[in-house]
């Protein structure tokens, strides 16, 4: 099996060397199709996401395999920048490492949050892109179907991907769940309309609201916003009264006095009638005055309250991740053995029948010579030329089966193949 | 059918106990079988609970006429009605803990039905039985409603609480949403208004038609049972009314907390009806040692009837005691 990935990711590189070397999705036909023309036995397959950008190459035979070198000239070449201001902050692994390494990156076991779910779906994007640019990549298809059954077993048998780590999610999928049954039917409002409004949108749009009012100072990034949501904009001035009919608040701007003062809420709050409150304060410093969580079935979560639940959330994954690693160790072994054992069977299957059709034009030649031979002596002759052969083939044949069949795979393969002269 | 009398009270107390140390392990550890051992236990007890249920209401009926004929059979299926209700919840709301308060309910009232033996029986006359059976079955029906409703208030207050001091959930301890809690509240306790006004209303009516048989006012308020029961009624009645009509009641905690108080009123309603043994034979009036014979709301004052007609409870009673 041969595969090899030269890559970045946020362990290693700094984000302007992985802004530099990311590869929206558009352009990754193009960087394939420049990858075939320079190594056309060869595999391609280009992950690129926010927080990686890996490139794996996959050969049946190790001389169509490009050099970790050339890879990083192609990668360097295609995104703009000189290899030589990149190649410290890459990491390349081969082989077995390089099976090891997808698995644990399609597991979201290398991921920035460990267990998030988005990776599995990019790197199915990346294979099935693959798959387009290039008819036949059967060695990319063993293996990435592989590591994609192996980040479902791992989310099958362990809990790394159960709880949620970041602070939107927590607070819409974990929080507001309990304490409503459903989000539909609720009305929203969102005070701000900058990056961590959108995030937590997306995840309230998710659990099914569609009343959704965005209050911002800006009324032109609200605008923005609420047409990505299907929300609608209140001016700043109604603040108040939005208050009044909301269910759930979300608080995000960059204020540096609270919006919602203590004051302000107690005129509201015989309006409301004592309706349930959820408010996310999600700004730093806080949106809503502290004391308003005093109020009657007013919940107020500040970022410190959700960041805690993120924390524990990330412990609790962090407590599967022995278990993660070890399904992985062993898929990779059991994948690598099997790709080894295949490569043997092939082999010995070749050795077989080169020695067979060797026999084979021997025995016609004798045949041909000792003319009137009695089809009784021919066959003994045919016997002897056979148990002859395999007498030849023994020794080698075992020494071969007992090294795939080993841990520590000799490279007693490739010695036969070069011996006998015998192609991939 | 031999096999239907062999079914005893242990075989169903002994699956809801399986069913309710259960529901405790989660508190422990976590096992990918316990759904399957928790429904598959409520269904065995259930099942057994069932068939008891209808193997002695037909003994019941073939010796006295009526179905649910002592306090112990009532306490039965009322427990029956609650583990029904759970089994509900554990598909509804399989990953809280719901169970947890229920189950304890259910080994209640089964306990307090094999405390309570079978000598308690109720004695009714043939003319009355349809309304005593109403009698009966709405008072039960609400006592389930109510304990149920306490059991949502319970709920939010807990979660309420929780929520408040921002205490992180546990995931071996999860309970419903505040909004789950709050609607299935309201509407028990909507149901147990209703229910006990049904109960209140077939109690008079049995003694409307008993007027023809003994003499004495057509509800006994002298009686702490009939009073608790009223107050009661009256109680529910005024926190739905207040209810509709009063936005602000409506929300959060103090629905948990009317419920919650609702279900105290019902357990001293519940401690005077047995200690005066109301409905059975085994109540017996001061003056003249007459057994009362009519269900709950329905008895009435006995000094004077004991003393000038002793002949017509003598009728009534059928002639059991």
């Amino acid at each position: 099996m041969n595969l090899q990935v030269v890559g970045c990711s946020h362990n290693l590189a700094n984000v302007e060397v992985r802004e530099r070397l990311a590869f929206p999705e558009s352009k990754v036909p193009a960087f394939l199709k420049s990858f075939y023309d320079l190594f056309p036995e060869a595999e391609a397959v280009l992950l690129s996401t926010c927080n990686r950008t890996e490139f794996y190459a996959a050969s049946k035979d190790k001389a169509a395999l490009p050099s970790s070198t050339q890879m990083v000239q192609l990668l360097a070449d295609q995104s703009g920048v000189g290899s030589a201001e990149i190649e410290d902050q890459l990491f390349t692994y081969l082989g077995q490492d390089a099976i090891k390494h997808l698995f644990s990156v399609t597991a979201s076991m290398d991921s920035m949050v460990v267990g998030e779910t988005q990776i599995l779906s990019q790197v199915k994007r990346a294979y099935e892109i693959a798959t387009q640019s290039h008819g036949s990549i059967s060695t990319i298809h063993k293996i990435f179907q592989n590591a994609i059954r192996v980040a479902k077993r791992i989310s099958n048998e362990t809990e790394l991907h159960s709880s949620r780590v970041s602070v939107p999610s927590v607070a819409v999928c974990d929080l507001a769940r309990q304490i409503f049954e459903t989000l539909k039917g609720k009305r929203v409002l969102i005070i701000g309309a900058g990056e961590m409004a959108e995030e937590t949108l997306n995840y309230i749009r998710d659990e099914g609201c569609r009343d959704i009012v965005i209050v911002n100072r800006t009324e032109s990034k609200a605008q923005e916003l609420a047409a990505k949501f299907d929300g609608v904009v209140s001016s700043w001035d109604r603040l108040s009264d939005e208050l009044e009919r909301a269910d759930l608040v979300v608080g995000t701007t960059g204020a540096q006095q609270p919006v919602v003062t203590s004051e302000m809420f107690a005129a509201i709050e015989k309006q409301r009638r004592q309706a349930s409150l959820f408010v996310l304060d999600l700004a730093v410093p806080r949106d809503f005055d502290s004391q308003i969580a005093d109020c009657q079935n007013v919940y107020l979560y500040t970022l410190d309250d959700l960041q805690r639940e993120c924390d524990r959330n990330r412990r609790g994954r962090e407590s599967h991740f022995p278990k993660a690693q070890m399904i992985i160790e062993q898929e990779t072994g059991l994948f690598f053995d099997d790709a080894v054992r295949r490569e043997g069977g092939a082999t010995i299957a070749q050795l077989k029948q080169q020695a067979h059709e060797a026999k084979e034009i021997e025995l016609q030649r004798l045949k041909n010579r000792l003319d009137g031979i009695s089809p009784e002596h021919m066959e003994q002759i045919e016997v002897a030329f056979h148990r002859l052969t395999n007498k030849i083939l023994h020794p080698p044949l075992k020494s071969l089966q007992t090294d795939v069949t080993s841990d520590k795979h000799g490279g007693m393969i490739e010695a036969l193949k070069k011996l006998f002269q015998l192609g991939d | 059918m031999d096999w239907l009398n062999k079914i005893s009270v242990t075989c169903f107390a002994a699956s809801y106990l399986v069913v309710f140390g259960v529901e405790l392990s989660r508190l422990f550890w976590k096992a990918k079988l316990r759904p399957i051992v928790r429904i598959g236990f409520t269904v065995a007890g259930l099942f057994a609970h069932t068939v008891y249920m209808v193997y002695q209401g037909k003994l019941e009926i073939d010796q006295s006429g009526i179905w649910l004929s002592n306090w112990t059979a009532w306490c039965y299926a009322a427990a029956w009605l609650l583990a029904v209700a759970y089994m509900w919840f554990s598909i509804r709301k399989s990953r809280s803990v719901v169970g947890l308060f229920v189950m304890p309910l259910v080994l209640l009232l089964v306990l307090v039905g094999i405390a309570l033996g079978d000598q308690n029986s109720f004695t009714v006359s043939e003319a009355k039985t349809g309304w005593s059976t109403v009698h009966g079955l709405s008072l039960m029906f609400a006592t389930a409603s109510v304990g149920l409703g306490f059991m949502f208030g319970a709920i939010y207050l807990m979660q309420a609480k929780r929520l408040e001091q921002k205490k992180v959930q546990s995931d071996r301890f999860r309970l419903p949403s505040l909004e789950w809690l709050h609607r299935c509240g309201e509407r028990s306790l909507i149901a147990s208004a209703i229910l006990m006004g049904l109960g209140f209303v077939s109690g008079i009516t049995i003694n409307m038609l008993r007027q023809n048989d003994v003499e004495g006012p057509l509800v006994a308020w002298d009686s702490p049972v009939i009073w608790s029961s009223a107050i009661l009624f009256v109680w529910l009645l005024a926190v739905v009314v207040i209810n509709f009509l009063y936005k602000p009641a409506q929300q959060g905690r103090k629905v948990a907390y009317l419920m919650v108080s609702s279900f105290l009123f019902l357990l001293l309603e519940l401690v005077l009806v047995w200690g005066v043994g109301h409905a059975t034979g085994e109540a017996h009036d001061a003056n003249a040692g007459m057994q009362f014979k009519t269900p709950m709301v329905a008895r009435v004052t006995m000094t004077q009837t004991n003393t000038l007609r002793p002949q017509a409870l003598q009728i009534r009673s059928g002639g059991q005691r």
